[in-house]
């Protein structure tokens, strides 16, 4: 199957070990992904706080462009990016008169027939599961895992339409496949105040304090992520939250994509491992994987 | 707090739907929205709150409370909310309607980043973290803001030192000016 893919801007810096570890998933999993041409910023939290037409605009640039080139799916990895993209699709459609000023400011006419994708959604397809289950080499048995969604995944519903609203499952069952151990916890779909990280660090230290308190309580030996702003909050910030509440929690944040890529064999380097702050190595251990 | 209704107490929440097409006096105050909302405790005026103000009208507890910028908007609110109301999108619209306003606002950092981020995409088209970090930190007089998470993050290569040009920009920056020109006809 092939894809435009919109890696959005924290995949080609700050996240690069998830686009490393997407890339060796999807082509595992026979998935083609094409790098959109020329896309730009998706304007994420600032775009919406400022102008509603230019929330839409900017989504619409890089979708016009994945259109133009015939795509008719497109996957954005990062959450922020795909409920922007979602919610600019959902506007084009539906309203007709920022669908007019929208045309009126673009060239190229967008005619929202590209469905975007989160990763997740892609591999709930029907039949992944089983081609998934296919390609585990190296099963993560004992390994406990805390699944984290974040916040806009599966919200809202209306633009989402993805999973179970307030308890996600999509991830669980993938980390089931691969051998290991999903936990049931309540933190799955928490914000961990992204949006503030710049600004009001106090609000994202007490939010992801609570996300990895959480965790450790349950017993993780690591969180799964989905998203490169959870993963730099839980992650980079991690040593600033322990000084701050002077705890000690040493929990890896991983992206789901490379506990897959480790199940189906691929190297570390190959996945980006190396990459992550808090280390990985303890975890791994206990199944066998380092 | 007492409040005297008048007929131009109704106006804020008129202009509110205007711009959003949200109702605000659909909202029964339930506190669903207080209750899941993750910043609501370093809220002066909580979500609840907000929409009971919104209908009273009361335009300067509103601004003053900052409540629009401590929002992380999350969605947690609207996906909750039993009218159907959606809180974001009011949020929004007090947002973007405030953005460039003198009123007293307890969060004015919050404003400045999102001007601050647009005019970097406005310029390389994508987003470059290490100078948006570098000009907020100094912006908000704290420049070693956060250093001990990036030195990490810059050492693993996490951290670009030059920002991302895309060759889309030149598009996007017609597309900003053509909407510029758009809503300042309107």
């Amino acid at each position: 199957m092939r894809y435009a893919y919109f890696p959005g801007c924290s995949l080609s810096s700050s996240a690069s070990d998830y686009d490393l570890s997407l890339k060796a998933v999807c082509r595992a999993l026979d998935i083609e992904l094409v790098e959109v041409r020329d896309w730009v910023c998706c304007g994420a939290s600032s775009a919406h706080a400022t102008s509603h037409l230019l929330s839409v605009a900017m989504p619409v640039l890089s979708l016009s462009h994945a259109e133009e080139d015939g795509f008719d799916r497109l996957i954005a990895p990062c959450l922020a990016c795909q409920l922007r993209l979602k919610a600019a699709n959902k506007e084009m459609q539906e309203d007709p008169e920022v669908r007019e000023r929208i045309h009126r400011a673009f060239d190229y006419q967008y005619r929202a027939t590209v469905r975007v994708y989160h990763p997740l959604e892609v591999m709930m397809e029907e039949g992944m599961m089983e081609v998934i289950r296919s390609r585990v080499r190296k099963k993560l048995s004992g390994l406990k895992v805390a699944c984290y969604y974040g916040c806009v995944l599966t919200r809202p519903p209306k633009i989402a339409q993805f999973d179970i609203c307030e308890d996600p499952q999509s991830m669980d069952s993938i980390i089931r496949a691969l051998g290991g151990e999903p936990l049931d916890w309540s933190y799955k779909t928490e914000c961990c105040g992204v949006s503030m990280t710049l600004t009001r660090s106090d609000i994202v230290l007490k939010l992801s304090n609570d996300i990895l308190r959480e965790a450790k309580e349950v017993g993780a030996h690591a969180i799964a992520v989905c998203c490169p702003l959870c993963q730099a909050n839980l992650d980079a910030r991690q040593i600033q939250i322990e000084d701050r509440y002077r705890v000690q929690y040493g929990i890896p944040i991983i992206y789901f994509t490379q506990l897959m890529g480790l199940a189906f064999g691929a190297f570390s380097k190959e996945l980006g491992l190396e990459k992550l702050i808090t280390s990985p190595r303890g975890a791994l251990e206990i199944c066998g994987l380092m | 707090m007492e409040v005297k209704l008048t007929e131009d107490r109704g106006r804020l929440a008129e202009r509110l739907q205007g711009i959003t097409g949200e109702n605000v006096m659909l909202c029964y105050q339930c506190k669903k929205c207080t209750l899941g909302c993750p910043s609501a405790y370093a809220m002066k005026m909580k979500p609840h709150e907000l929409m009971r103000a919104l209908q009273l009208g009361l335009e300067d507890p509103v601004l003053w409370s900052g409540t629009m910028w401590i929002c992380l908007s999350c969605e947690t609110c609207n996906t909750r909310c039993p009218q159907d109301i959606n809180i974001l999108k009011l949020i929004d619209g007090l947002r973007t309607y405030y953005l460039n306003r003198d009123y007293y606002n307890p969060v004015r950092e919050l404003p400045m980043m999102h001007r601050l981020f647009l005019k970097l995409v406005r310029r390389f088209g994508r987003i470059y973290e290490l100078g948006l970090v570098f000009i907020l930190n100094l912006k908000m007089v704290d420049p070693l803001k956060d250093t001990d998470m990036a030195m990490p993050m810059f050492l693993r290569g996490k951290l670009k030192f030059f920002p991302h040009r895309s060759e889309g920009a030149k598009e996007l920056r017609k597309v900003m000016s053509r909407l510029e020109a758009m809503e300042e006809e309107r």
